[in-house]
């Protein structure tokens, strides 16, 4: 793995110069994953590429789509971690890292979240608008919103969604207390997780008549999708017009990340809230009914692929949103790669079929 | 949402409202007899505020052909007029009457009764199924406790709220929950309060419910079924072109996804070289079909592609050495294959093309026998009667043209038998 050392060593997360070492760490990916882990060669097969001169650019490598990861459990030889998606109806993708991956995917942190001014040595206080980490939760949303809580050193951590016996369960009351302490405290304090809790927590905020100045250099991080959101998403000006007025941070200090377990590159959005696509990844936008590469600016299925991991088959992933990729040049904050804009999500997938097995009526029951 | 006693509740009270209607339930049995006739009344009355547009709301979900088609299908099948000879058929003589006398022998009165309460788990993959389902186990007498499919959208509810609305009296006959399909202890109690299971689902659904139903209560299974269009002297069919078009509607439409949905086309002959001379023939008229028929929203057309990928990428796990011989069109695919067993395809205008010379479709059908159900047939109209003996000697069910392979045929059964029928017991009472 050789390139793909190089590859995740680059310096500027953002190096547009590098397809050629991008293309090559993808095919020495490729030539692991086919003679470690059969089932993907399988597929290859099927879909006729045998071997990685059959790539000549990042669009031929066979793509796996995430709706088949969640029905079926791909293993590569072996790994030190696996994440799960977070998996409606018991339906989620196991993803596998071996060493090399995750040693891969620190310095990728490190260096986007750097160049993005995230890490920093100034104490702060964490609000994960998300999940307590508990061991009956592998979800990596749980895990990745953990460890955002190391970019700056903690002075405490609070959760909005704590393990109940009756499942997670959200407590904004406590939340809405620690932030009137907080608010008197010198040090900052930092938002990480689901976008549509930090919205519900601004409406509750501002239905109450609150609003907090919290110290300054505090920062909204969102990640974890948006999810069911997406209706109200587009209403974006809204949310950083919430988190001014009710807790006093600017629109420049909310930054959003994007990622799926299937795919875990660190997306990070830039000043004009844009999610420039780094070094470690490329992005193809798939038309909807031919599964084509379609051109910058036109809507479709979100193809990415990284060489991040060889324990697990996630070369070339198809997710289940539909975006549009961007050209970078037109965005001001400088960074000349593509840029990808989440448009929304394919229509449910629990369509159901007598034909096929309606499986959703007793999914998952073992008697 | 709950529906219990003619009132809704929340979810949350399934557990207390279900031990409730253990103790309700000998009462409401050693009471009187609910009687088809106000249940008949009661969707009569539905059908004309359905046509008068009262729930034009609920139905803004559905493209507006769709709409139509569903009000003028309504309209005949739920008339009183409809109901009643429903009744006659699926039921035969409903009418009580006493045996003739034999020497040596008490004679006996005859009459069918209701099974007592029927627990039905409906599908979600046609639209009004779970309410369907229960105005059949309305119409023969019977308490019902529906478990709603997880994708229902609320119209289910809102309909059943709409009898009981017309007919009080039909309270204490329905029961709706949304459970789960993962509550296993909710599933088991209701199961445990029931004389029998109707269930509608894939082998996986049934052999669950199969698990979780006490022993003795009755399973009524409406299983998975697999359907394919027959094609014979395609040469020498009159009219063959607007035969295939009709087939590629009924793909197009269904989009594969019924029982009754053509998943795979076998031709009369084991000449490879025919199967792609009709694929070559058959994909512009399916990729017609698929484009005049295919959603215009971008996600659903996104959806539908992942979904045929997936099942393709499927494909090749299971089977490795499945050597593919492909033509693809937008949107669509014929997948020449040289075996001849009945299979479910890739779906979503994914058609598999088999060779099935006539003598050996005893041999595949037989295969087959627990999933025949539909069989299309395209072919010279002297061979229609000998094709269509052959198929239901060897298991098929219905029998119809290519283009009709889900259509609704007043009369019909379903996979075999009355569902009206399967909800009745016989009872004698010596005299």
């Amino acid at each position: 793995m050789k390139l793909r050392r190089k590859l995740f060593s680059s310096k500027y997360p953002y190096d547009c110069t590098k397809s050629e070492l991008f293309l090559g760490a993808c095919r020495e990916n490729f030539d692991h994953l086919i003679t470690h882990c059969k089932d993907y060669s399988k597929i290859c097969r099927g879909l006729g590429i045998t071997s990685s001169e059959d790539i000549s650019k990042v669009e031929d490598i066979p793509v796996i789509p995430t709706m088949l990861m969640k029905q079926h459990d791909f293993r590569a030889g072996r790994y030190m971690v696996m994440a799960t998606s977070s998996g409606t109806s018991g339906k989620m993708s196991r993803v596998r890292f071996e060493f090399g991956a995750l040693w891969s995917a620190l310095k990728m942190s490190l260096k986007v979240t750097r160049y993005h001014g995230i890490i920093s040595m100034r104490p702060c206080r964490y609000i994960v608008m998300g999940y307590k980490p508990h061991r009956s939760n592998k979800t990596a949303v749980a895990k990745t919103a953990y460890l955002t809580t190391f970019l700056a050193p903690a002075l405490s951590r609070k959760f909005i969604l704590k393990h109940t016996p009756d499942g997670y369960k959200p407590d904004f009351e406590s939340i809405v207390e620690a932030l009137k302490k907080y608010e008197k405290g010198k040090a900052p304090v930092r938002f990480m997780g689901f976008p549509s809790y930090t919205f519900f927590l601004f409406r509750i905020l501002e239905e109450k008549g609150l609003s907090f100045k919290l110290p300054k250099g505090s920062k909204i991080m969102l990640g974890g999708g948006w999810k069911q959101f997406y209706q109200e998403a587009a209403d974006k000006e809204t949310f950083y017009k919430l988190a001014k007025k009710t807790l006093d941070i600017e629109e420049e200090n909310i930054v959003e990340f994007y990622g799926a377990v299937e795919h875990p590159i660190l997306y990070t959005s830039c000043p004009a809230h844009h999610f420039h696509v780094p070094v470690y990844s490329n992005i193809v936008i798939r038309d909807p009914v031919s599964l084509e590469p379609l051109e910058k600016g036109q809507t479709g299925l979100v193809n990415l692929i990284s060489p991040l991991c060889k324990a697990t088959p996630i070369l070339s992933i198809m997710t289940d949103d539909l975006g549009i990729l961007h050209d970078g040049a037109t965005c001001p904050c400088g960074v000349k790669s593509p840029y990808l804009e989440i448009i929304g999500r394919v229509a449910p997938d629990d369509i159901k079929t007598c034909a096929a097995g309606a499986a959703d009526i007793i999914k998952g029951v073992k008697v | 949402m709950i529906l219990f006693d003619g009132k809704t509740y929340e979810s949350s009270e399934q557990d207390r409202l279900l031990t409730e209607l253990k103790n309700k339930i000998p009462v409401i049995l050693s009471g009187k007899q609910l009687s088809p006739e106000m249940v008949v009344d009661a969707v009569d009355i539905l059908r004309e505020d359905l046509l008068k547009g009262k729930f034009d709301e609920l139905l803004t979900s559905f493209p507006k052909d769709v709409v139509a088609t569903y009000k003028k299908q309504a309209e005949a099948l739920l008339s009183k007029e409809h109901l009643h000879k429903k009744i006659a058929t699926e039921l035969g003589d409903t009418e009580e009457y006493i045996t003739d006398p034999m020497d040596g022998f008490s004679q006996i009165l005859v009459k069918k009764m209701p099974l007592g309460v029927l627990f039905h788990i409906a599908a979600g993959n046609m639209d009004f199924l779970p309410a369907y389902s229960l105005a059949e186990g309305l119409m023969t007498g019977n308490i019902n406790i529906l478990k709603l499919p997880s994708a229902d959208n609320g119209l289910s509810l809102k309909l059943i709220m709409q009898l009981i609305e017309y007919r009080p009296e039909l309270k204490d006959y329905i029961y709706v929950f949304d459970t789960a399909s993962t509550d296993i202890q909710g599933m088991r109690k209701m199961a445990e309060l029931s004389n029998a299971i109707s269930v509608w689902g894939s082998d996986m659904a049934i052999e669950a419910v199969r698990g979780l139903a006490p022993t003795g209560v009755k399973i009524i299974e409406w299983g998975q079924k697999l359907g394919f269009c027959y094609i014979s002297r395609l040469d020498e069919v009159k009219d063959a072109k607007e035969e295939l078009e009709g087939l590629a509607k009924h793909i197009a439409t269904t989009k594969q996804l019924l029982c009754s949905s053509c998943q795979v086309i076998y031709l009369d002959t084991e000449n490879p070289d025919e199967l792609r001379s009709f694929a070559v023939r058959f994909l512009p008229l399916l990729e017609k079909a698929a484009n005049e028929n295919a959603s215009e929203e971008i996600g659903v057309l996104a959806r539908d592609t992942l979904i045929s990928y997936t099942q393709r990428l499927k494909g090749y796990l299971g089977e490795e050495e499945k050597q593919e011989n492909v033509l693809r069109g937008r949107g669509v695919s014929l997948i020449l294959s040289s075996d001849s067993v009945l299979e479910l395809s890739p779906m979503m205008c994914n058609v598999l093309i088999k060779p099935l010379p006539r003598a050996k479709a005893g041999e595949v059908l037989y295969e087959s026998r627990y999933h025949l159900q539909t069989a299309g047939l395209i072919c010279p109209d002297e061979d229609r009667g000998s094709l269509a003996d052959l198929f239901t000697r060897c298991g098929i069910i219905r029998v119809t043209k290519g283009s009709d392979m889900s259509a609704y045929f007043p009369g019909e059964c379903h996979d075999g038998e009355y569902a009206l029928s399967r909800y009745v017991r016989i009872v004698n009472v010596e005299k």
